[in-house]
């Protein structure tokens, strides 16, 4: 697999260089733009988005889940581009800052962008595209997703994306290189020994993650996607026994979205599914007591989510148009011999009423027999 | 395994109608215009900003993000700006 991606990134680097001639004449007409007045220090601009919460569960409840996420956004040449998140939030009555992503992009023809920093992984489409606040249907996200979840989340590498039409259909492809992630031995959190952790600002070894996501999108209107992702790596800490343990990851996911008729409004259906594998190993165990135990497991698991939305647009009722029902099903699945194994499951109904594009007030509501649990959420882009 | 057939099952057969409803929809992709382009792509993710949301300017910075992040193509890119530009205040 690895042979195949590296083969398919010379192909396209090659590619890219050798479509600089048709690229002179394809892009003639933007050519002709002025290099220096449109993207000056004028074509930077700050965007991004924030939210803050209202949760009950169980016997308690509390306003929280206040987060700030300021996006710059900096274009000062006609082909690179630059991009930074910072995700704020407070959490146990503390500020934590997150450098989301930050990486500088050139444009190197028309199929291929070059990108470099820190970037979302293009693994699947939820943490890439649907998790900022005021694009996520609900407040929270589904389990197994976002940092530290079942498969990457953010990278800090170098990748290749682009996409180009084949007739009515279309094609886009992500390929990258990274850190990848690190294999938890579970010396901070007892338990979660065989997790991948992929919050690594530096690699623990040579080897370098490789990955990618293709999305086929087969209709001229582009209401439905499928997409397939990778990512192959070593986790294992330089020199130590677990130097040759290797990590495969695979998702697939599926976004639906088109104005229906006869349903007088547009459904939106979104699901991903992600697999991760860990080589076995030999893990110390947390629950002898003398410390020399040892344990191992078949470390493959996966989690899953399928959402679906429905806003009747075609409404003639102004203010009706502007809510939107969610239901969204979420699961997580562990390995029946690790210590943490517990399966989880997670069912919530949504509410939404959109003020404005980009501003969302949101209801969800997780019935459960023993912790029900409620969320409301105030979520806008700028 | 019971589980994973019924929602490959579900996920199937919503493809097969979703190709159904869509089978109409098979116009070339380079001879969309701007507008549409508009509607379909930025409504894949979030609600449809309006052009007059930003200025022509920030026109041109946020399209360069979205072709990044959306994987947009070079062409669909660049009618949605070119549309979005001229509507704009």
């Amino acid at each position: 697999m690895k042979k195949f991606i590296c083969t398919t990134i010379i192909a396209i680097l090659y590619f890219a260089v050798n479509a600089q001639d048709y690229n002179k004449t394809a892009m003639d007409s933007m050519s002709t733009e002025p290099e220096t007045k449109e993207y000056s220090n004028t074509g930077f601009l700050l965007t991004g988005y924030t939210n803050a919460s209202f949760i009950s569960e169980g016997k308690t409840n509390s306003f929280g889940n206040i987060g700030f996420s300021p996006i710059f956004l900096w274009r000062p040449a006609k082909h690179f581009f630059f991009e930074g998140e910072l995700e704020m939030e407070f959490e146990d009555g503390q500020l934590h800052i997150n450098l989301e992503y930050v990486n500088i992009n050139c444009v190197l023809n028309k199929y291929v962008t070059f990108r470099f920093g820190r970037f979302l992984t293009p693994f699947g489409n939820f943490q890439n595209l649907y998790h900022p606040s005021w694009i996520n249907k609900i407040p929270l996200a589904p389990l197994g997703f976002g940092h530290d979840g079942v498969g990457p989340s953010s990278e800090i590498g170098a990748a290749l994306s682009g996409g180009f039409p084949i007739g009515s259909s279309k094609l886009n492809y992500n390929i990258y290189i990274s850190n990848g992630p690190t294999l938890n031995l579970g010396e901070e959190e007892p338990g979660e020994e065989g997790n991948l952790m992929f919050e690594n600002y530096s690699d623990n070894n040579k080897n370098k993650a490789i990955g990618g996501r293709l999305g086929f999108l087969p209709f001229s209107n582009s209401s439905l996607e499928l997409g397939v992702s990778m990512q192959s790596a070593k986790p294992g800490d330089a020199g130590s026994e677990y130097e040759k343990i290797k990590a495969l990851m695979y998702a697939y996911d599926l976004n639906y979205i088109k104005q229906i008729s006869f349903l007088k409004g547009t459904v939106d259906a979104k699901a991903q599914w992600n697999f991760a594998n860990v080589d076995n190993a030999i893990y110390p165990d947390p629950d002898d007591t003398t410390g020399m135990g040892t344990y191992t497991y078949n470390n493959k698991r996966d989690v899953y989510y399928a959402q679906f939305a429905y806003r009747p647009t075609m409404s003639q009722n102004n203010a009706l148009k502007n809510f939107e029902a969610v239901v969204r099903y979420s699961a997580l699945n562990l390995p029946e011999e690790a210590k943490e194994n517990k399966d989880i499951t997670q069912f919530i109904f949504g509410l939404n009423y959109w003020a404005n594009w980009r501003t969302v007030v949101k209801a969800a509501y997780q019935p459960d027999k023993d912790t029900p649990r409620f969320w409301l959420q105030i979520a806008m882009g700028f | 395994m019971k589980k994973i057939t019924i929602i490959l099952l579900a996920i199937f057969s919503s493809i097969i109608v979703t190709v159904m409803m869509n089978g109409c929809a098979s116009t070339k992709l380079t001879e969309k215009v701007g507008a549409e382009l508009w509607g379909e792509n930025c409504s894949r993710c979030h609600n449809t900003p309006p052009p007059n949301a930003y200025t022509k300017e920030q026109w041109e910075t946020i399209t360069m993000h979205m072709r990044i992040r959306a994987s947009l193509t070079e062409d669909e890119t660049k009618k949605i700006k070119e549309f979005l530009q001229s509507a704009s205040n």
